[in-house]
């Protein structure tokens, strides 16, 4: 397994995302190092909290073009959590910003009236769809439980992408890919042997 | 709709964990007994997160909590929330450092406000679990304790559960302290207490002394998950009994499999 770098950038459980990596048996490192991330063949993108403060701290370490870098010269790329969102065009939280634009899609709240009486944050362990021939979930079957925390989603319909998919009170992307760039709403690294399996299958890419 | 989670708590009392009954603590064992009679990389498949509190009486030894949480958390590929104490952004972040997912407050929100306020803007609101104890009075209302239940909060419990409403906080953790560690069941009438718009996840906790109380606590509506800090009522595979009990009732409770699944 060629080593994996998990990118710092000051929001996110980085040791909860490193300590599953290893538990695989990769070799992970965290960097917040723009000139480590250009250069990676393999990268996640962790991230908790808010996707204007993320940018920012992403942009003022020039770390969003590093990861433009990485993507362009293959390297695989799997966000997770706010990180799967910052892939998408416009954040809207807390205003609007532009995220990394590497996924087509906007971030937005979920709705009172989409919700129809559900709680947001969308807090717990929600059945996945897998969608067909997703390569992160590669032996796992159509439907799983991943654990998700967030109150903001990006809607499923995504040109060009292959998006598995969950519902809370409306369906919403659980999971994106598009070529070498990956990304979950949930967390993997928080979802027992299922997301112990998924994070495999991206090591394995 | 996200599927109803059981919980497990760790109190953490300067090194030691804990049975609480009412509040009062009893030492169990140290991380040595909790690693022999709790395989938290075994356990932590039968449980949908784990909590894991200081609730030290005499002074915290805040370094001391955190080596202890990233102990136990090892190998635990499980939601993780820890707090008891955090009274700086510092520490909680110290908290996420390790092993904790999500940061447990209590106290502060009810006097401290701009201090929750602040972990909010800086974790996401997300990231906070609000833990309230509740006790009845003389006369039956319910009061809200803070600091360790040694303090009781002005105010009707009602009005401090209307205020908490107005913070950004992702969950709440509602606590009975007349039933905490009695085994005798939930207590319910806490769920009365929530104004009729809330709208974050609810964890219902204290007095669960088996699967049939937690089948009670996940049947209620207004329920999300429920816990339970008994450590001896669940010792050895107890907690992996609960689950499959409930799972046969039939809850629908999240699925994985067993870890064996990651050999080549």
């Amino acid at each position: 397994m060629p080593q994996v770098f998990v990118i710092d950038y000051g929001m996110g459980n980085i040791l909860s995302v490193l300590s599953a990596v290893r538990f695989l048996g990769a070799t992970a490192e965290v960097t917040s190092d723009p000139e480590s991330v250009a250069r990676a063949a393999k990268l996640i993108l962790p991230g908790v909290g808010s996707f204007r403060r993320a940018m920012e701290s992403l942009r003022a370490s020039g770390l969003d073009r590093a990861i433009h870098h990485a993507v362009h010269n293959d390297a695989k790329l799997l966000g997770i959590c706010l990180g799967m969102q910052l892939l998408g065009t416009v954040g809207t939280e807390d205003g609007e910003t532009e995220g990394l634009g590497l996924v087509n899609q906007r971030v937005d709240a979920f709705s009172p009236g989409e919700l129809a009486g559900r709680k947001v944050p969308h807090i717990g362990f929600s059945p996945v769809k897998a969608a067909p021939g997703a390569r992160l979930f590669a032996g796992l079957p159509a439907e799983a439980d991943f654990y998700f925390v967030h109150s903001y989603r990006m809607a499923p319909d995504i040109p060009d992408t292959v998006v598995s998919s969950c519902e809370h009170g409306v369906p919403f992307a659980a999971a994106v890919e598009k070529g070498n760039i990956f990304g979950t709403q949930f967390h993997p690294e928080k979802s027992q042997t299922n997301g112990l399996l998924l994070l495999r299958n991206f090591l394995r890419l | 709709m996200p599927r109803k989670r059981i919980i497990f708590t760790l109190l953490h009392d300067r090194g030691n964990f804990m049975l609480s009954r009412n509040f009062r603590l009893q030492r169990v064992g140290n991380a040595d007994w909790l690693e022999k009679n709790y395989n938290f990389a075994e356990i932590a498949f039968a449980i949908d997160e784990l909590i894991v509190l200081d609730v030290s009486r005499g002074e915290r030894n805040f370094a001391a909590f955190c080596t202890c949480l990233e102990r136990v958390t090892r190998g635990c590929f499980a939601p993780i929330a820890a707090g008891g104490g955090v009274r700086t952004v510092e520490q909680a972040r110290q908290l996420l450092r390790s092993g904790a997912d999500k940061i447990v407050v209590n106290s502060a929100l009810h006097h401290d406000g701009a201090f929750i306020r602040r972990l909010a803007e800086d974790l996401g609101r997300q990231c906070l679990v609000a833990s309230v104890d509740l006790k009845r009075d003389a006369s039956g209302e319910f009061r809200v304790w803070i600091e360790n239940g040694a303090t009781p909060v002005e105010g009707s419990a009602r009005d401090c559960l209307a205020r908490l409403a107005q913070l950004p906080v992702g969950e709440l953790y509602l606590n009975s302290m007349d039933h905490d560690g009695t085994g005798r069941g939930y207590d319910a009438a806490m769920l009365d207490l929530l104004p009729p718009d809330w709208s974050i996840p609810v964890i219902l906790a204290g007095g669960a002394g088996n699967h049939l109380h937690m089948a009670e606590g996940l049947g209620l509506p207004q329920v999300d998950a429920v816990a339970t800090a008994h450590l001896l009522n669940f010792v050895g595979n107890g907690l992996e009994n609960a689950r499959r009990r409930l799972m046969e009732m039939p809850f629908d409770l999240a699925t994985w499999p067993q870890r064996d699944c990651l050999k080549p």
